[in-house]
Order: C-alpha cells, then sequence, then structure tokens
C-alpha cells in the first residue's frame, strides 16, 4: 500500500497544530477549553466544567466567582464594622506609619518579618509536593538571613533563581489537596475568608515564629514592639487592594467576596 | 483527477488554517500593545488624575468593547433590558470601567508590563496573559480579546479576578431585586457616590 506523503504531512501539521494550540493555552491560560460540536466547554477558575453559551450571556462569567454564603446577613454586619475600623483606625494608623517611619526603615522591618514566615512557606511548599520550591526557600532564607543581616536587606532579589518564588500557604494546601471552598465568612479584622482558608488562617498562625515566641513568652505579645511592626508593615499593601476592590462598584460586599474567591481559587491553581 | 488533487488541497487549508491562528492572536497582541503604549504614555505626562482620565479616554473606547462587557456582566438578565436601557446600560457601565481603570493609575508613575505567549481559549477568543510590574509590586494581567468585537478587551483578569465575573456578581443581585430598572438605578447610585 502506497502512502502519499502530502496526506501524511497534512495529518503531522493537524496533529501538530491542535496540541500547539492546546499546550499554550494550557500553559497560559486561566480557562481551558476543550473543543465540542457545539459550543465548547471550559474549565473556569474554580476548576468547574461549564459549558459557553451560544450568546455568549450564559458563560463561565456567572459561574467564576459562586460560593455558599448561608451566614450573608452575619457577613455583612462583620463587613460593615470592618469597614469602619479600616476607615477609622487602620488607615490613620498606616498613613502615619509612612509619614513617620522612613521608607528605608519599613523596607527592613517589611523584610524581616516577611523573612520570618520562611516557616509557612517552607513546610506547605513541602505538603504540597513542591520539593524545588522547597529547597530554594530554604536557600532564599539562609542568603537572606545571613547575607541579609538577619533578614533586614533581601539579598536574594539579586538571584534571579530566589526571585519570584511561590508563596504557598495552608488554605492554598487544602485546595490542592481538593478541599473546596465550603462557605463563605467574614471575619472580624481578618476580612474575607472561605470555611478552608479559616482553617488554613490557624495553620499559617501555627507556622509562624512570632507565634512561637508568644507561646513561649506570652508577655511579649502584650510588647507592642514585637507583635506592631508585623501587623502594620502590610497595612498599606492590604489596605491598597482593599481599595481596588472595592471602590467603584454597585455593592461592596459582594464585589470583595467574588474577588476573594477569584483570587483564591487562581492561588490554587498555580 | 480529484482524488489526484485532494492531498494538495487538504495541504492548503491545513496552512491556511494554522496561518489563521497566528495571525489572529497576532493582531489581538499587536492591537493590545499599541493600546498599552498609548495608555502609558499619557499617564506619564498627565499632572493629575482628572487629566489622565481624560487622557486616555480615546485609548479605551478604541481598545475595549463596553457593549460586550457589559452584555457579559449583566448576563443572561440582558434579554429583558429595553433597547432604550440596554444603551443607558452601556453609558453608565462605560463611564464606571474608565473610572476604574485609570483609579489604578497615579500620573507620573509607570508601569513597566511584560507580554506573554498569546492563546486561543475558543475560536475567535485570544488571551494574552502579562506581567505589570507597579509600584514595586508585580501583578498577573490576563486581557481577553474578542474577533467578533474586532480583537478588543472583553474582558481583564487582574491576579485571578475578572472585571466581568466580579461585575456579574454584583448586576446578578440587583437583577434579581428589581430588573433593568434596579440595575440602572445600581448604576447610577455608583457613579454618584464612588470615587
Amino acid at each position: 500500500m502506497k502512502i502519499n506523503p502530502i496526506i501524511v504531512l497534512c495529518l503531522f501539521m493537524m496533529a501538530a497544530q491542535s496540541a500547539i494550540h492546546a499546550s499554550v493555552a494550557e500553559k497560559t491560560a486561566a480557562v481551558t477549553v476543550v473543543k465540542k460540536a457545539k459550543s465548547p466547554k471550559i474549565k473556569s477558575h474554580d476548576g468547574k466544567s461549564v459549558r459557553l453559551s451560544d450568546d455568549d450571556l450564559n458563560d463561565e462569567y456567572g459561574r467564576a466567582a459562586s460560593v455558599p454564603d448561608p451566614i450573608q446577613p452575619l457577613n455583612r454586619g462583620t463587613f460593615w464594622v470592618n469597614h469602619q475600623i479600616y476607615r477609622y483606625i487602620f488607615r490613620p494608623v498606616s498613613r502615619a506609619y509612612d509619614t513617620v517611619v522612613p521608607s528605608v526603615v519599613r523596607k527592613g522591618v517589611f523584610n524581616v518579618f516577611d523573612n520570618l514566615e520562611f516557616p509557612k512557606r517552607f513546610v506547605n511548599d513541602l505538603l504540597q509536593g513542591r520539593l524545588k520550591s522547597a529547597g530554594q526557600e530554604s536557600e532564599k532564607f539562609v542568603v537572606n538571613t545571613v547575607a541579609g543581616v538577619g533578614g533586614v536587606m533581601k539579598v536574594s532579589d539579586r538571584i534571579p533563581a530566589l526571585t519570584d518564588l511561590p508563596r504557598p500557604d495552608t488554605g492554598q494546601t487544602f485546595a490542592k489537596w481538593g478541599i473546596g471552598h465550603g462557605a463563605y465568612v467574614v471575619l472580624p479584622i481578618f476580612g474575607p475568608r472561605s470555611a478552608r482558608d479559616t482553617v488554613g488562617l490557624a495553620g499559617d498562625i501555627a507556622l509562624s515564629p512570632v507565634f512561637w515566641v508568644s507561646i513561649w513568652f506570652p508577655a511579649v505579645v502584650w510588647m507592642p514592639a514585637v507583635t506592631t511592626p508585623d501587623s502594620v508593615r502590610t497595612l498599606h499593601d492590604r489596605l491598597g487592594a482593599y481599595d481596588a476592590v472595592t471602590e467603584n462598584t454597585l455593592d461592596r460586599y459582594l464585589a470583595a467576596r467574588s474577588s476573594y474567591i477569584q483570587n483564591r481559587s487562581k492561588a490554587a491553581s498555580k | 483527477m480529484m482524488k489526484r488533487q485532494l492531498p494538495l488541497l487538504l495541504l492548503v487549508f491545513c496552512l491556511f488554517s494554522r496561518g489563521a491562528l497566528i495571525a489572529s492572536t497576532d493582531e489581538a497582541e499587536k492591537r493590545l500593545k499599541t493600546a498599552v503604549n498609548q495608555v502609558t504614555e499619557i499617564a506619564a505626562h498627565a499632572p493629575d488624575r482628572n487629566a489622565l482620565a481624560a487622557g486616555v479616554k480615546p485609548t479605551l473606547q478604541n481598545i475595549l468593547s463596553f457593549e460586550t462587557m457589559t452584555r457579559r456582566a449583566v448576563g443572561p438578565g440582558w434579554r429583558q433590558f429595553t433597547p432604550e436601557q440596554q444603551k443607558e446600560a452601556v453609558g453608565l457601565f462605560t463611564t464606571l470601567i474608565i473610572r476604574t481603570y485609570t483609579a489604578k493609575f497615579t500620573p507620573g508613575e509607570l508601569p513597566s508590563v511584560t507580554f506573554k505567549a498569546a492563546s486561543s481559549p475558543a475560536p475567535g477568543r485570544v488571551e494574552i496573559p502579562t506581567t505589570s510590574s507597579y509600584k514595586g509590586s508585580h501583578y498577573d494581567v490576563v486581557y481577553r480579546l474578542d474577533e467578533s468585537d474586532d480583537w478588543r478587551i472583553t474582558d481583564v483578569v487582574i491576579e485571578g479576578v475578572s472585571m466581568i465575573a466580579n461585575y456579574r456578581t454584583q448586576f446578578d443581585a440587583e437583577f434579581k431585586q428589581g430588573g433593568a430598572e434596579a440595575v440602572i438605578k445600581a448604576l447610577n447610585r455608583s457613579l454618584a457616590t464612588s470615587k
């Protein structure tokens, strides 16, 4: 039987084309598509398989941010209280911190406490089976602690292999293990969380050296010099993110809920 | 005769379809890059936020498909809007999107945008992932463009958060309470009170 080389070439090109198409989409897209005869099926941000509507009005957008919210009235109340706390306490504190404390000191404080979060990142890398990341995280910790004078300077930023490492947390590990969001809750001060991430938050706190110190020396908890910098250092960024999510919205609460769930789904897919 | 030409026709078809895929992502990328450069240039020279908003408006109107964005943000309820209500909703949502977009910029502070390989998750759709560095932070931003809209942006996904999915959640709640009127009222309220 004679095989026409042009037909073979065609088949090869068609196969290669679909392979390229699929691999590029898999690598870079938040949404991947499995082609069907009519409307294609896609995987949304939360990993659920949904079908694109022919008229594009009923596609993934309606499902990307869905989460059970059984205690919404209570959550809305807590959200309102948090909003007032952010507005009248945290924002002035953050402004004062940015004004009074020089930029170089702020950066040093940020770096020290960021370096102290090493156990959380390392343990969760291991729990997610990312051994290479765990190794790089350890390397980063040693470099910053030794060459960066206890983590004040982030020397690792000068080493390309140690920049932009993933920042895993316990909630993300639970997601990797296949545990869903569960119900949505708004915690006092901490803000939006899913049930899964609330348990994860407890895990993160348990992996924090600042928490260990407070267990061994309970009096230290009341020493603002130890505990305050860790809280204040991230205020500016957290308030910035909160503003970005809740400004120019129809409903602050729903906007924050939707953004939180989508963002966490993306973090879990990394 | 026809049997002999079949392989050749197949080859031409393969080449054409592969070429069309590359051409479509190229065209979408080209349009997006031009718009990003224009916005960056305007942001660099804008004396204040108002000037920035006014300056970038024509560029955004050229690269964003406000009609599609509004339709998708509203979802299935869009069919129950009258043509007048649809027009009003598009106008209000356009203002809200421009305000949301420009609120993220500080005049004079420039973002650095790195473009990654584009993909086509569905026919006629292209997604262009980028990394934006702004004020010392890095953000993953994915631009979604549609061929049916002359390769205009129909959604922006920042750190996994789709702008359209986010507004859909809010529009759904309003629509369930009072239909199209409630959505338009909520848009007006938001524009009157938000920054």
